[in-house]
């Protein structure tokens, strides 16, 4: 695809980046897929180069997804399973104290959520999970419907229930109403059930989820074995490292470009409050903060939520061009705290025009993040 | 733009084009490395787009947004409009009352375009598990009054696509299960191959018998690439027919003659596994009105009611039209010499490699040197992979032949995704191995050969 300098390197602050110049074809390939995955402290800082043609290592991939990824997806479907049983303990008990609980257990359960944005590809993707998750807005007539209803919610029921009445949205109108006024003495039995029957299937999407990369479902291959095996032949989803690392940075630019331009740009566009996201818990503003540090982990290899670190890509363009990746990481925290800026709850601040400036400035910080990972990011990895 | 659905909010159809016309201010350069976001780009670098693709639509990207990139050469009010396209294309419609999208079903097989089309790729044969279907069943008769003139004959209650799902409260058309039966073969040099053929188990809800009804499966097709396809000539297609083989090659092929709705006369089938739709305005409306139950005025309610205007429907097969073409990956030398193979295995006899576009109301797509890998004709693929049911004049054995263009990203964009009209083949050698009819010996060529030749032509169709 294009012939450029390869650069292997081992890092997590241990060891130099080894630049070797172009020699690059042959070299025993599929040696980076260490079982381990760490990646630090490793002595074995072999110089082979792998094929694909990229200039950014293997061992990157392998920790983009061992130490991002898979911990992300981990995270989301153990806190999936706390968040069933907080609603179990609501039912147990009605009293606020456990509603709180339940509502922090959700807002628990979206920080991973979010945090994965950044990479939306692969079995998330295919198998339909992101909108089984995360459709929204929610289909309130046909909610209130089989609430109204004497259906019986058994799993296979609620498994056929279109995903505009389940997932993360209708538990937080459940959880939290329409105005956030609701207490624990306003749950009937009814909604009581649907919640855990819907709190029930999250953990069963979310464990999937995390399956499909460490172990694969359906009869599909591990997706993590799939991913940093990219460039190996017979491998028939990444021809290249090349073609990996551009997943990555695809799925960087896109959750950006979300961020501003969908979830900010429509609701503020339309100054409608229904059209926002996350509208009931008053999360918009942190759904969209853990989006942007879903770009920094998919960048740096670490996963902070997680306490899991890894080679990132900023490794490499550290070594590159060291003030490409000052500024982009200032750039990511600029967007992050431009998001702060913004008058919470996100409903009520896009209606009043006094926070135009702030709103229109998180918007143009997130673009410029988006920008660089478009121009900049993807000439010093790309080229 | 906005990569495929990283976030499936429901968004107001029809208030695509406005918010759009905002996004568009804030709006980034393009996601697609090195593809070029005006005229052409790319030009001053050393890795230049290899343009035979899709011409000057053609995109630089090998990762899961390949299929979902806006043609290079696409800018200004069009490029918007592609976006407001993207929208429209990802929105997901609702039941009746709702303030936005409104107006699903009550009968559907999916709930958005981009929920078949994930990534604007294929779908997988996922059929009556959960909420929504990826995967679908057409039916008809065989034989009786057609619901346009020389198509299929519709089942009563039905129609000629089984809706397998419904709103809140509505019973679907049947519940379908979708099974699979293995069968063993092995390559001349004793490697043995399975392969998986569908087994549908279909029950009507209304209790009425199935017997004598003709079904066929089908996972939804790529739509990227497809304007580049519409703008080729009729006569270009035509001149490729050999209906009474002639050339002696073994290989027929030969026009799809179908209806359009808009003319009210026959055209020129070229969209679709059988090429039953002449046009992406009619396949669009067709979508909507048959998968997702949302009426247009091409395909208005029984009682003239639409649920969407003419306009969303214009801007979704503009959408599909102005998707760019991914280009290949560089060639290997064993993908060179695959792509050799795949010419003296006479594959290209309907994979034809290159064709050149004529004079299209978008311009972007007119006048393109490309190459799709297809004739664009129907062919008989054999009894193996025969459905039983004709559409239009294509028989129950025929198949269009599929564009290859892109088919090496077609478990990057979604794994899992299948190939062949439903979606059996698991891999691209067993897409092949399923060939049969006029591909026969084309196949028995790939079955025969030493096993590193099978794998350069897997390496160079993976390069595609």
């Amino acid at each position: 695809m294009r012939i450029g300098m390869r650069i292997r390197f081992r890092t997590v602050g241990t060891l130099l980046a080894v630049a070797l110049a172009a020699a690059a074809c042959g070299g025993d390939d599929d040696d980076g897929t260490g079982d381990d995955g760490t990646g630090d402290d490793s002595a074995g800082d072999d110089s082979s180069t792998d094929d694909g043609g990229g200039a950014v290592d293997q061992q990157v991939l392998v920790d983009f997804a061992d130490q991002v990824v898979i911990p992300t997806y981990q995270l989301l479907a153990d806190r999936a399973i706390a968040l069933d049983d907080a609603a179990a303990a609501l039912d147990d008990e009605r009293s606020d104290e456990s509603l709180d609980a339940a509502r922090q257990a959700w807002a628990d359960t979206r920080v991973p959520w979010e945090e994965s944005e950044a990479f939306l590809f692969g079995p998330v993707s295919a198998q339909g999970w992101d909108p089984a998750m995360d459709s929204w807005p929610l289909n309130k007539d046909d909610l209130d419907a089989v609430l109204a209803s004497g259906d019986e919610l058994t799993q296979d029921f609620i498994r056929n229930l279109p995903e505009t009445q389940k997932g993360f949205h209708t538990i937080e109108y459940l959880l939290w109403g329409d105005d956030s006024q609701k207490t624990a003495a306003d749950f009937d039995d009814r909604e009581i059930e649907y919640l855990l029957a819907l709190t029930e299937e999250l953990t069963l999407i979310t464990t999937d989820l995390a399956t499909s990369w460490t172990d694969g479902v359906g009869g599909q291959a591990a997706y993590r074995d799939v991913f940093t095996t990219a460039g190996d032949s017979g491998n028939t989803a990444y021809g290249s490292i090349d073609s990996a690392v551009q997943e990555m940075l695809g799925g960087m630019a896109g959750i950006c470009d979300e961020v501003a331009n969908g979830k900010i740009a429509e609701p503020f566009g339309a100054r409608d409050p229904n059209l926002v996201e996350s509208q009931y818990s008053f999360n918009s503003l942190l759904d969209f903060q853990d989006n942007m540090r879903s770009v920094l982990n998919a960048y740096t290899g670490d996963f902070p939520a997680g306490e899991t670190e890894g080679s990132g890509l900023d490794d490499f363009v550290a070594e590159v061009d060291p003030d490409l990746d000052a500024r982009f990481k200032g750039e990511l925290d600029d967007a992050i705290s431009a998001l702060g800026e913004i008058p919470s709850p996100f409903p009520a601040a896009i209606q009043d025009p006094g926070n135009d400036a702030a709103i229109e400035a998180a918007q143009a910080a997130i673009a410029t993040v988006q920008s660089t990972i478009e121009g900049d990011l993807t000439a010093v990895l790309l080229q | 733009m906005r990569p495929e659905s990283p976030h499936p909010h429901t968004l107001p159809a029809a208030a695509a084009a406005a918010v759009l016309a905002a996004v568009a201010a804030v709006a980034s350069p393009l996601l697609g490395c090195g593809g070029g976001d005006d005229g052409g780009g790319g030009g001053d670098d050393d890795t230049a787009i290899d343009y035979r693709a899709g011409g000057a639509t053609t995109v630089k990207d090998r990762s899961s947004n390949a299929y979902s990139l806006p043609a290079a050469n696409l800018a200004g009010e069009e490029l918007d409009r592609h976006r407001a396209g993207d929208a429209a294309f990802e929105a997901t419609f609702v039941t009746g009352g709702a303030p936005v999208n409104n107006g699903l079903g009550p009968l559907y097989n999916n709930t958005a375009c981009d929920r078949c089309h994930g990534k604007d790729g294929r779908g997988l044969p996922l059929i009556g598990v959960g909420p929504t279907s990826q995967s679908l069943v057409r039916v008809s008769l065989p034989e009786g009054e057609p619901e346009v003139p020389g198509g299929p004959v519709p089942v009563p209650g039905m129609g000629t696509q089984v809706q397998n799902h419904a709103v809140y409260g509505r019973d679907p058309e049947a519940r379908v299960a979708l099974a699979w039966d293995e069968q063993t073969g092995a390559y001349d040099d004793g490697t043995e191959y399975t392969l998986r053929a569908p087994r549908l188990a279909i029950e009507r809800v209304d209790g009425e018998s199935l017997d004598g009804v003709l079904t066929s499966l089908r996972e939804p097709p790529p739509v990227f690439g497809l304007g580049l396809l519409e703008a080729i000539d009729d006569e270009t297609i035509e001149s490729r027919e050999d209906p009474d083989d002639a050339d002696g090659d073994g290989i027929s092929g030969r026009v799809n003659r179908v209806w359009d709705v808009a003319t009210g006369a026959a055209a020129l089938g070229r969209f679709g596994h059988k090429a039953n739709q002449p046009s992406l305005l009619q396949q669009a409306a067709a979508a909507y009105a048959n998968d997702m139950g949302i009426s247009s005025p091409i395909f208005p309610d029984e009682g003239g009611a639409t649920d969407i205007s003419l306009d969303i429907v214009e801007l979704t097969a503009f959408y599909t039209s102005s998707l760019a073409v991914p280009a290949p990956a560089t060639l290997t030398p064993e993908a060179e010499r695959g792509q050799e193979l795949f010419s003296s295995f006479g594959c290209g006899g309907c994979h034809v490699t290159e064709a050149e576009t004529g004079d299209h109301e978008l311009a972007i797509v007119s006048r393109q040197a490309i190459e799709p890998y297809t004739d664009l004709l129907l062919h008989d693929m054999g009894e193996g992979l025969a459905d039983g049911r004709p559409d239009f004049l294509a028989s129950g054995s025929e198949w269009r032949t599929a564009p290859l263009w892109g088919i090496g990203l077609v478990q990057t964009v979604q794994p899992g995704s299948g190939y062949l009209h439903d979606g059996r083949a698991r891999t691209i050698a067993e897409a092949i191995l399923w060939h049969g009819g006029e591909a026969e010996a084309s196949r028995e060529r790939f079955r025969r050969a030493a096993e590193a030749d099978r794998a350069a032509l897997l390496s160079f169709l993976g390069s595609l």
